[in-house]
């Protein structure tokens, strides 16, 4: 079809439109597909690596020291496969950085070397290659540990330490700090006294490990049990890879959304200003098909360019974001790059099926019109005064004033785009904003407010003694919410605890967002973290019933408060009723909190710096702090391409007018003030609704991906911040519009009266 | 007969205000002629064309083109009917702005199943030389030439004209005049012409005076004049 010819012409004549929807269109399509594939890439490494190195389903300790008979007495009668595991934490150069050294497993949580070789001698030792690299380790390389020379045989990884947490209760993981790696046993014996004998579990069903569990309760002191369900370190890779979906899908709608209206936009565009040939065409004897064949043929081409870029992009861009995710989870690439045909097909066909059907439902009407109706100008259509100006206040004012008023109205479409461009750009600012604050709440909050104590020492065994002046005793044990107001509840898979606390405690004030001490409260109740709230919807007053992980013993109680901690599913209730709830004698705790730092001794399971914890989420919330720049800078691109898209448009529907302002001896400034920036109020209206629903959805958000990540965010958002995103969203705007000027000055006196006389 | 209407009416309806584009309008042009509408600005003689065009619809009365009996006819015989019958001549020439001279014509071409060559057709109207032009680049009455080319090549038994010489001057109308002349001889096309110039109707073989949307004359030119002598108003 001749006609065709005419298409690539109209690409070069107005290579900028269709070039910047090309570019909205790749780029929603290559974040689809880059995040997608790079999830779904990490989602098989997940599951090979669990499946082929016999990722635990459980593992415990106990207060005493099994022997091989009894683990092999239990493996027949339960039927799985159980082996113990030694652990020391060692400090490396430094003190704040510690090293969890485990002894080599051979059945469950085999090691993987990704690199050389796992150690088989004394004084060998393998290493993740995150901590690797953060340390500047090779393989080959001696490391002195506690005053012994190791040698690095190679880098690997394990597969219930995914995600490299130093603690379970940590949020954010970071080599710089903590890292894993493995060695002989005997090995790990002689550089530290203070190891922990773990009990790996694999091969059994939920049912089976609590009855299973049950036994070893029966006979021996349990100080940790903990399910596969309820590791952070194993499931928070399979919570990212849950929660990602929700931003996979919605960000590039939207952004699809926006390209597939400024398709529309174009093409009715381009129809209108085609009408005459339209009308020709038809007189001359085309049918609908061809025509609509021919204008299809606009979208086809932006859709087909736009969306191979976009895959070809977003499978290239998949392979960093799956080794940024693999790094991040210490996942070892077993598969290198998984192809997923769904991904690329919805990649591929959905925009372009949307964008076929949109644009055919926009082109249809246009094109059935009669012959004449086309040839004839459109002039009976204009001129009429939309709702909006028949009311009085608009015809008050100045000319410009009204001109303005009268455009704006005239140009529903083009303001609403505008509108919804900015607002599209701005509340990714605020999304950003609000996490940048988010994370300074959270530790803030939890941390420094509430957690005032310095140190944790968790213990093995029940402790008795008298605790010195600056230490508070607490009870902590696995507890889990089984009914709400007598319903039944919804089962959390994150490890929730209980805390055993003493009310007048000076190392834990619970307060709630109003800034009231919650402490006194827990006489009549219990008082729950942010995270626990937002998951089961709990609110002051309500009724828990909870059961202990240890003997199934279940209490009633109030909820008379929901605490800023906004890490973790933790209930704090008074001491001695937890003692009570749990059977253990009165008087006794689990741990305690501390100002100075506890001596290690025989009956330390672990010790908690909260230092360590604030340094350590600092660091690596900094990676968050400069994905907020990287949203930032999508933000400011995404609105530069709609903005000026959008005013171009509008500079080339009013070229007419502003050649006849040329005329009238108005400059350029002044037209630009007349035709472009009327859209002034429309981009600070936008912005100033975004700035609510940007709050709203990172609420909606987080509270939807409380249960996976196991926090919540404080959505907190200062005016300096909202000042900086509308600085950056004007900024977007008054870049397009000096773009637009460009058009506004190219356009030519004669063209634009011609057309007029058209 | 090549053309045929029978008691035709049109009634536009604006508003309150109804117009009798056509009232009772019978007319028969034979084949092979070139038939001169004439008339005053709203007199019905572009309502006229549109009808026998096919391109708007009359409400009562016959109207019969080469065996088409457009009275019946849905919108998609209508367009089979343009496609395979009509060529169509606009006063502003409605060529594609993004399309070579050649490319032009090439879309009219491209509807028939009997087109002239290309060459030819471009020859016959003196812009084989500029078929690489796009239509920004040539004068009114060039870009004429290249829409009677592109209505041409489709090799129509019926050319409808609407105003072509309106928007040229003296000399280059003239010219466009004697190519629609010849292709009347060399392709025994029927040419309908429509103009508010009465001085057209010189050259024609048959002139219909229209007013008010009624045919207030119509008679046979014994010696149509050569176009190049006919009155310019």
């Amino acid at each position: 079809m001749i006609l065709r010819k005419s298409i690539l012409r109209q690409f070069k004549e107005k290579k900028f439109q269709y070039f910047g929807v090309i570019i909205l269109l790749m780029l929603s399509i290559m974040l689809y597909v880059s995040m997608s594939m790079g999830i779904s890439t990490l989602d098989n490494r997940n599951d090979q690596f669990k499946e082929e190195f016999m990722q635990e389903d459980f593992h415990m300790i106990l207060a005493n020291k099994l022997s091989s008979d009894q683990l092999e007495k239990w493996e027949k009668e339960y039927n799985l496969s159980l082996e113990e595991r030694l652990y020391g934490d060692v400090s490396y150069k430094d003190s704040d950085t510690t090293l969890r050294l485990f002894s080599k497993t051979t059945e469950i949580n085999i090691p993987y070397a990704s690199k050389g070789k796992l150690p088989e001698e004394a004084g060998e030792v393998a290493l993740s290659p995150v901590f690797a690299k953060a340390h500047n380790i090779a393989v080959g390389d001696e490391i002195d540990i506690n005053n012994r020379t190791l040698q690095v045989t190679g880098f690997m990884y394990i597969p219930d330490y995914i995600y490299v947490l130093e603690r379970e209760s940590d949020l954010l993981s970071d080599p710089n700090t903590f890292g894993i790696g493995m060695t002989a046993e005997n090995t790990l014996q002689s550089i530290t006294d203070k190891t922990v004998a773990q009990i790996l579990g694999h091969g059994t069903s939920d049912e089976e490990s609590n009855t299973f569990k049950s036994a070893v309760t029966e006979n021996y002191s349990l100080l940790k049990w903990m399910n596969q369900e309820e590791n952070p370190r194993i499931q928070f890779v399979e919570s990212e890879i849950e929660s990602s979906e929700t931003m996979i899908t919605t960000l590039p709608l939207f952004i699809l959304a926006l390209s597939v209206l400024m398709v529309l936009m174009i093409m009715k565009r381009r129809l209108e200003m085609q009408r005459k040939e339209i009308g020709t065409m038809k007189a001359l004897g085309y049918r609908n098909r061809e025509l609509t064949k021919y204008y299809m043929t606009y979208a086809t081409i932006i859709g087909l360019i736009g969306s191979f870029l976009g895959v070809a992009a977003g499978a290239g861009l998949s392979i960093p974001i799956t080794d940024l995710y693999s790094n991040y989870f210490n996942l070892p690439s077993i598969s290198y790059f998984d192809w997923d045909p769904k991904v690329l097909v919805i990649g591929f066909f959905v925009p372009n099926v949307i964008l076929l059907i949109m644009t055919y439902f926009v082109i249809r009407k246009p094109l059935q019109q009669s012959p004449l109706d086309l040839l004839r100008p459109k002039d009976t259509s204009k001129g009429k005064k939309s709702l909006l100006e028949r009311f009085p206040i608009m015809n008050k004012g100045s000319f410009i004033s009204r001109f303005r008023i009268r455009l704006l109205a005239r140009s529903k479409a083009r303001a609403f785009y505008i509108l919804l461009g900015v607002m599209f750009s701005s509340i990714l600012l605020i999304f950003g904003a609000t996490m940048y604050k988010g994370m300074d709440g959270i530790v803030n909050s939890t941390y420094k407010d509430i957690m005032t104590y310095n140190y944790a020492a968790h213990y093995k065994s029940l402790q008795q003694a008298d605790t010195d002046q600056g230490e508070s005793p607490f009870t902590v044990a696995e507890a889990e919410i089984t009914r709400i107001n007598g319903e039944k509840a919804k089962t959390i898979e994150q490890q929730s605890m209980i805390y055993g606390i003493e009310p007048e405690t000076e190392h834990i004030q619970l307060q709630n967002v109003d800034g009231k001490l919650l402490n006194s409260t827990l006489k009549n109740g219990v008082v729950v973290s942010e995270p626990f709230a937002s998951a089961l919807g709990l609110s002051k007053g309500d009724t828990i019933t909870l059961k202990n992980a240890y003997n199934n013993k279940t209490i009633k109680k109030e909820v008379t408060g929901i605490a800023k901690v906004f890490i973790g599913f933790s209930i704090y209730s008074e001491r001695e009723e937890i003692n009570e709830f749990l059977g253990y004698p009165k008087g006794v705790y689990t741990a305690k909190w501390t100002e100075a730092l506890p001596e290690y001794s025989e009956d330390v399971l672990f010790i908690e710096d909260k230092q360590d914890i604030i340094e350590n989420f600092e660091s690596t919330s900094s990676l968050t702090r400069y994905s907020v720049f990287g949203i930032a800078g999508f933000a400011f691109l995404i609105g530069v391409i709609v903005l000026t898209l959008i005013t171009n448009l509008i500079v080339e529907e009013n070229s007419p007018s502003i050649s006849l302002f040329k005329v009238m001896g108005y400059n350029d400034k002044e037209i630009s003030r007349l035709i472009i920036n009327v859209y002034t109020p429309i981009v600070l209206l936008g912005f100033i609704l975004s700035v609510p629903i940007g709050i709203l959805s990172i609420d909606q958000l987080m509270n939807s991906i409380v249960e996976q990540t196991g926090f919540a965010m404080p959505v907190q958002l200062n005016w300096l911040m909202i000042l900086v995103s509308l600085v950056i969203i004007l900024l977007t705007y008054y870049v397009s519009v000096f773009f637009s000027r460009r058009k506004l000055k190219n356009v030519s006196l004669q063209e634009a009266l011609k057309k007029q006389q058209d | 007969m090549s053309i045929v209407l029978s008691n035709v009416n049109k009634i536009y309806q604006s508003g309150e205000v109804t117009v009798h584009a056509l009232k009772n309008t019978s007319i028969e042009i034979a084949d092979k002629q070139i038939v001169a509408i004439l008339g005053p600005s709203g007199s019905g003689k572009s309502t006229l064309l549109n009808v026998i065009g096919g391109i708007d619809r009359h409400d009562e009365g016959e109207i019969t083109v080469h065996d088409n009996k457009l009275t019946k006819m849905k919108d998609k015989e209508l367009t089979e009917y343009r496609r395979h019958t009509l060529g169509f001549i606009f006063q502003q020439y409605n060529l594609m702005p993004t399309l070579t001279v050649e490319e032009n014509v090439e879309v009219g071409r491209e509807l028939s199943q009997n087109p002239l060559k290309m060459k030819d057709t471009l020859e016959k109207v003196g812009m084989w030389d500029k078929k690489d032009k796009f239509p920004y680049q040539l004068s009114g009455g060039e870009q004429q030439r290249v829409a009677i080319a592109r209505a041409l090549i489709k090799n129509p038994r019926v050319l409808l004209c609407d105003e072509p010489t309106g928007a040229l001057d003296e000399e280059t109308g003239k010219k466009i005049l004697s190519l629609l002349k010849y292709v009347n001889e060399a392709y025994g096309t029927t040419v309908c012409i429509i103009t508010h110039n009465n001085g057209i109707g010189e050259m024609a073989h048959k002139v219909v005076r229209m007013k008010s949307g009624e045919i207030i004359e119509h008679y046979y030119n014994e010696k149509p004049v050569d176009p190049e002598k006919v009155k310019w108003v």
